[in-house]
């Protein structure tokens, strides 16, 4: 075989694989319209707005967008942008923030941004400023390496109509009268830090970071819920939305420390049967954020722009109220109420009253004190897992 | 020097034609090409996609753990943690309530096969067994899902109990509970132990239970004495399926336990969540000795080799 058949040999072989690979999926970068588009690897249900693909965010950005669903999990992040090809795929990334930042900076996965490209980068909420409580939550040795999107601050959804009042202490959940009628997450993150913030405030047990805690403050939290467990007052743990959604939904726990969007669908859900709210502890609770961050990848192939249009999209009030008004998670920018003012025409008829009163209460949640920042990788991780190991098999 | 051949004609031999010489997909496809090779790709198939993970499941299961991924190394650590902590009591737990689920499973479904077996026409079984697969064709999700309507506090269940009168209040214990668990793996996994139970029977030969009938066996003599023992092996191999799935699946305790539910899939899946990557390494190695453990005794006690051998 000589040098000619060789090549055309070889140039038959890969250029149908290509095609063949393209027409059957899609091969980031296999056609010239993926060239110019931003490769995206984000949570589809969660960060994005205005219609049901991602058209109304590339329109309002002005970039393709070409992107790829991607779930919550940790370990699928770090597999992917650490250890596999999601460099080589993705031009950026969504994640938690407070942690999946520092890891994926730590190990060069993802670039350090000049967020003077970011126009709306002065009307992102004062907290994400140098010395601010959520400053940590985007940077990496002192760079901004992601910029947020949404946030909350996790708390308990409750059936008003059946308890007649209206809880504001995570206490409540270990009152003997509610025996076998409360749902916790089954994810030792959040649990173990919204009962860690209640242990604190409420002075239980000495715990000095909520987000952060020591092995004997860690046992001490879980030993706290195995003593409730096995009196029975917790009915489960919830995994995932609809699951947690149907619990309360079904009427089998009377309150769940869950997710916002939960409560909004299971108030809708329930209709004149329930009264589904969400509450403010006094104590505090886990305040967290998404962030989106442009990766090493994506600098490489000259995407910064194109990431930098993207971003100044979730930090507008366009994005904001959207998401507030949606999943009822907190915009990152300020000036959201102005705006569902001045556009109250966009959305459907009461949602401006709807919107803004979600708005006040997740101020007052924010506002709290005892309010601890999620840690995706605390210290003492490891005791973190066996403890809730114990927990599970108690 | 003879020729031998020529253009015009075909090449003979003591007066018989001799067959021209294969064209090149001839060869191709013949006895030493691909035929030769066509047999290993059963054995690259295993090799690749069975032996290699396992082999590669039980390295890394001793490797370092580092902050976000593991390196080669030697260390013990992973099975020290699984055993010292309360994982271990985890998946004893997990094992029990899958016995659990076969037991149950056996009991219900056996007598199903039997029955289909011995009472359906010849020519309908294979259409009856067949209508078993039906549950399959729905996501397991939805499957599992569509069990808490009916098992919950103000279930369909509860309801009618109430309804009629039996109960006063709501019976929690079906659901969210070690019990729950138990009922959704048997409702999940419950035509394992039909399909083998049929299948199993299958190879018992008519004659056996008319024999049976013509020397006055009653039903239960005839049920213990004659029908488990001839169909041990399918059983044990329909009880393994069920076994192994409900210590792995874990939809069924994540849907229908309480709280912190787990079985041995979801102890390994939390581990993989909190990047513990030989934690969860060595938890599959410890499910997959356990299995092999099973199947010895089993193929010991029963002699798996003759599940499908006709019974004479």
């Amino acid at each position: 075989m000589n040098q000619l058949q060789w090549t055309r040999r070889a140039f038959m072989y890969t250029t149908s694989g290509i095609a063949a690979a393209a027409a059957m999926g899609r091969i980031p970068g296999a056609s010239a319209q993926d060239a110019k588009a931003l490769k995206i690897w984000a949570n589809p249900g969660v960060h994005r707005v205005g219609a049901r693909d991602w058209s109304a965010m590339a329109g309002q950005a002005g970039v393709e967008i070409a992107a790829t669903a991607k779930s919550a999990r940790a370990d699928e992040s770090i597999q992917k942008m650490v250890v596999g090809d999601g460099n080589k795929l993705f031009d950026a990334v969504t994640d938690n923030g407070g942690g999946m930042e520092d890891a994926l900076a730590s190990q060069g996965a993802i670039v350090p941004l000049d967020t003077s490209q970011i126009p709306n980068w002065k009307n992102i909420l004062p907290v994400y400023n140098e010395g601010g409580l959520a400053a940590h939550t985007i940077r990496f040795e002192g760079k901004v390496y992601s910029t947020p999107m949404i946030s909350n601050a996790d708390s308990m959804a409750y059936d008003f109509k059946a308890l007649g009042f209206h809880p504001d202490s995570w206490g409540v959940m270990f009152d003997s009268q509610f025996k076998g009628r409360v749902a916790l997450q089954n994810d030792f993150g959040p649990t173990l830090t919204n009962m860690a913030i209640y242990l604190k405030e409420s002075g239980k047990i000495d715990i000095e970071n909520p987000s952060d805690m020591k092995p004997d403050e860690v046992k001490a939290v879980c030993q706290f819920l195995i003593e409730w467990k096995k009196k029975g007052q917790f009915r489960t743990f919830w995994d995932g939305f609809q699951n947690g959604a149907n619990l309360l939904i079904s009427g089998e726990v009377l309150m769940s420390s869950c997710w916002e969007p939960i409560q909004l669908v299971a108030d809708r859900e329930t209709g004149d049967e329930a009264d589904i709210r969400y509450g403010t502890m006094k104590e505090g609770h886990q305040t967290w954020n998404n962030m989106i961050m442009l990766t090493k990848g994506g600098r490489e192939r000259g995407m910064d722009a194109l990431y930098y249009k993207l971003a100044n999209v979730y930090l507008s009030p366009w994005f904001g109220s959207r998401t507030l008004a949606g999943l009822g998670f907190a915009p990152q920018m300020t000036g959201v109420d102005e705006y569902l003012k001045a556009n109250a025409a966009d959305f459907p008829e009461g949602t401006e009253a709807r919107v803004l009163d979600i708005l006040t209460r997740k101020n007052a949640r924010f506002g709290v004190k005892g309010n601890s920042w999620q840690n995706v990788f605390p210290t003492n991780i490891r005791a973190y897992q066996d403890w809730w190991a114990r927990l599970q098999a108690a | 020097m003879e020729s031998t051949a020529t253009p015009s004609s075909s090449p003979t031999r003591r007066g018989r034609d001799i067959p021209a010489s294969p064209v090149w997909w001839q060869r191709l496809l013949g006895e030493n090409g691909i035929q030769k090779w066509v047999f290993f790709i059963p054995i690259v198939f295993f090799v690749l996609f069975f032996a290699a993970p396992v082999v590669l499941t039980i390295v890394f299961s001793f490797f370092e753990r580092t902050q976000f991924w593991m390196e080669p190394g030697f260390t013990l650590f992973a099975y020290e943690n699984f055993f010292t902590s309360a994982r271990a009591e985890n998946y004893v737990f997990s094992m029990l309530h899958s016995a659990a689920a076969v037991v149950v499973s056996f009991v219900l479904g056996f007598p199903i096969a039997v029955f289909v077996r011995r009472r359906v026409a010849k020519a309908a079984q294979h259409r009856v067994i067949l209508l078993f697969i039906l549950p399959f064709m729905i996501s397991e999700l939805v499957r599992v899902f569509a069990m808490r309507p009916v098992l919950g506090r103000n279930g369909v269940v509860n309801n009618f109990l109430i309804d009629i009168g039996i109960i006063n209040e709501p019976i929690t214990i079906i659901l969210f509970s070690p019990l729950g668990v138990i009922i959704g793996d048997v409702m999940s996994f419950l035509p394992f132990m039909i399909f083998a139970g049929f299948l199993a029977l299958e190879a018992v030969q008519n004659y056996i239970f008319e024999v049976c009938d013509d020397l006055g066996a009653g039903p239960a003599r005839l049920f213990g004495d004659i029908i488990v023992p001839l169909a041990a092996p399918g059983i044990f191999a329909g009880s393994v399926f069920i076994f192994v799935n409900s210590m792995g699946v874990a939809l069924v305790p994540t849907l229908l336990g309480g709280p912190g539910a787990v079985n041995a899939g979801l102890i390994a899946n939390q581990a993989i969540v909190a990047l513990d990557f030989p934690l969860a390494m060595a938890i599959s190695t410890i499910m997959i000795l356990t299995l092999v453990l099973l199947l010895y005794v089993g193929h010991r006690l029963f002699d798996l080799t003759k599940v499908l051998e006709p019974i004479s």
